[in-house]
């Protein structure tokens, strides 16, 4: 029954761009001319000459709020070989972390990606620790080679929605 | 600090500026804070922590005059390093503490503790940026600096700097490798301000720390330094107000013009209207009490109330708006419909009045006819051309419209003429039978 009902959910599992706030997303240390749209959005992503990369170190902040409350199963994360992320941690629901406090808090998850990660083998996340998710928060501490820029091609989230109300969708009751 | 290479002296400059900068950003946009903070003396100290109320800030900028130092200060220079997250609200703390002129400033440590100030502010969502004023020489290293600014690119601190004071090579150079370090896509500048005439101030409100990023910083400047603008509103901003300035002051200024012409007539007049009324005091009183009901209009220096009914109704039958002539016209039909004569009479004056200001002459001619007005009087329903009051009414006009011959442009005597009428008129119905009003 639960192994049915886990790949029923690993079926179910949808890309989360589409629950993705964009007004709220943001990313620190990112360089002007290649930023996070580059690796979020549809199209761009797949683009493999349009990279995120990071400007001063080879840090990176990425802040994603959601539209509503998701539960995260995976993610992938590509880029080039040397230059790609090597140690990602996660972060649920903690919003307007700068550098400075990003080691303050214990991460809901930590990955270090091999290359297969890099080229697009998912990397499954602790999902007891995603079940609740507004935002989340990637913080790209190091990458492969130890260079002073991080490059990343491709972020994809997978997961899925909570059953909440879409108030949208909520119409008045005519008086007949 | 104490120098004098900017007027008054750099310390008074600086503040100046800071204040400026300070409305600039209040008011550029309603939800940015801003904060002040020194860097010189003892150590880095908050002044304000980043608030939009601008009164706030500047009371704490006039905090107390600068004191004189301790014994060693060998430049005795201080500068201040303000902070100005933008778009978002934050209520600032605590007593607002006295500005004094310290040591050197330590550019580091304030620039960190303006961060540190930043991360805190309360609407995250507000971009963060530093304003420098560095005013002393910069004891650090380049190398310090570009971590420095390093740290604030990756945060997303933008960083503007105001270079004062000591004209130094090696200051320059720290200075401009700061902002490069900062420096993303031009959000960061820097202002190297030389000594001379003009004030700081001045010189800072045409650069790009004032006009930053395309905000109403230019408008708050150009109001600030008092614009050339007639009546101090730019056309371009309010042309409404502009336009309703301009045309109420030029009502004002016509309606001047007439209130002085009408005050040296009223001189004029003034010395006839006395001789007048004491002959009339008695007997006109009876006949004025009924007509007190009349309409609005008032001139000043009324002498009594005879003079007060005449010169009123004057003023509506002198009145060249024909709305008011109208709102007289429907008074008086109203009270007198049955009263073709009255009605006659009264169109009468209301034409001639209507028609030409020159014409007063021809009323006065008529007014003046002892036939004419006996004729009319005669006509009217319940008078008596031999009652004792129409028969001093008659007196008086005789010798008003005599003297009115000499003064042929004086409205007030016209006035005289047709209310004295109109008072004959009123007299009369009031002394008669009412006439079906």
């Amino acid at each position: 029954m639960s192994g049915e009902s886990a790949s029923a959910l690993q079926r179910s599992q949808v890309d989360l761009l589409d629950f993705v706030d964009w007004s709220g997303v943001e990313c620190l240390n990112q360089s002007g001319s290649h930023s996070l749209p580059n690796a979020l959005k549809q199209g761009y992503r797949e683009d493999e000459g349009l990279n995120l990369e990071s400007d001063a170190d080879e840090q990176l902040l990425i802040n994603i709020p959601f539209l509503q409350v998701i539960k995260l199963h995976s993610i992938v994360i590509k880029g080039p070989e040397e230059e790609g992320p090597k140690t990602v941690k996660l972060f649920a629901n903690r919003e307007h972390m700068g550098f400075s406090n990003v080691n303050d808090f214990p991460p809901s998850d930590t990955a270090v990606l091999s290359e297969d990660n890099l080229k697009g083998k998912p990397v499954i996340v602790k999902y007891v620790k995603f079940q609740n998710v507004r935002s989340l928060t990637i913080f790209i501490e190091d990458n492969q080679s130890g260079s002073d820029i991080t490059k990343v091609q491709k972020i994809v989230l997978c997961g899925t929605t909570v059953e909440t109300t879409d108030m949208k969708g909520l119409k008045k009751i005519e008086d007949h | 600090m104490r120098n004098g290479d900017y007027s008054p002296n750099r310390f008074q400059a600086q503040a100046d500026a800071v204040n400026l900068i300070c409305g600039a950003k209040t008011q550029s946009n309603p939800e940015n804070t801003v904060g002040v903070l020194t860097m010189a003396g003892k150590g880095v100290r908050v002044l304000v922590t980043p608030t939009s109320d601008l009164g706030k800030i500047l009371a704490c900028m006039h905090g107390a005059p600068e004191q004189t130092p301790g014994a060693c200060a060998p430049l005795s220079l201080g500068a201040r390093l303000s902070k100005t997250p933008r778009l978002g609200g934050y209520e600032a703390q605590g007593p607002a503490p006295c500005l004094e002129i310290g040591g050197e400033m330590n550019l580091a440590a304030g620039i960190q503790v303006a961060q540190l100030a930043l991360k805190h502010r309360q609407n995250k969502k507000q971009q963060q940026r530093i304003i420098v004023f560095a005013g002393s020489p910069v004891k650090y290293d380049k190398k310090v600096l570009e971590l420095i600014g390093r740290k604030l690119k990756k945060n997303s601190v933008a960083l503007d700097i105001v270079s004062f004071g000591e004209e130094d090579e090696e200051k320059n150079e720290k200075l401009e490798a700061l902002l490069a370090a900062v420096n993303n896509n031009d959000s960061s500048h820097i202002v190297h301000v030389p000594s001379g005439p003009s004030a700081l101030s001045d010189v800072l409100i045409s650069t790009a720390i004032f006009t930053g990023d395309g905000e109403g910083g230019s408008g708050f400047a150009a109001a600030a330094a008092a614009s050339g603008f007639e009546f101090g509103v730019d056309p371009n901003l309010d042309p409404e107000l502009a336009l309703a300035l301009r045309v109420s002051m030029e009502e004002e200024r016509a309606r001047q013009e007439a209130a002085a012409k009408k005050a040296a007539e009223e001189a004029s007049k003034q010395e006839k209207g006395e001789q007048q009324s004491t002959s009339q005091d008695a007997t006109m009183t009876e006949n004025v009490n009924p007509g007190t009901s009349e309409p609005e209009k008032k001139t000043h220096d009324l002498t009594d109330d005879e003079n007060a009914l005449l010169q009123q109704a004057l003023a509506m039958s002198m009145d060249d708006s024909s709305s008011t002539v109208a709102v007289r016209d429907t008074d008086m039909s109203d009270a007198s419909a049955d009263d073709h004569d009255l009605q006659l009479a009264l169109q009468l004056s209301v034409q001639e009045s209507a028609a030409e200001q020159s014409n007063q002459t021809d009323v006065n001619k008529l007014l003046a006819d002892q036939s004419f007005v006996s004729s009319i009087l005669t006509s009217l329903p319940g008078v008596d051309p031999n009652d004792p009051h129409v028969k001093d009414l008659l007196a008086s006009m005789q010798s008003q419209s005599e003297q009115s011959k000499e003064e042929d442009k004086t409205p007030k005597e016209e006035e005289n003429k047709s209310s004295i009428l109109y008072t004959v008129l009123r007299g009369v119905q009031a002394g008669g039978a009412c006439n079906g009003i």
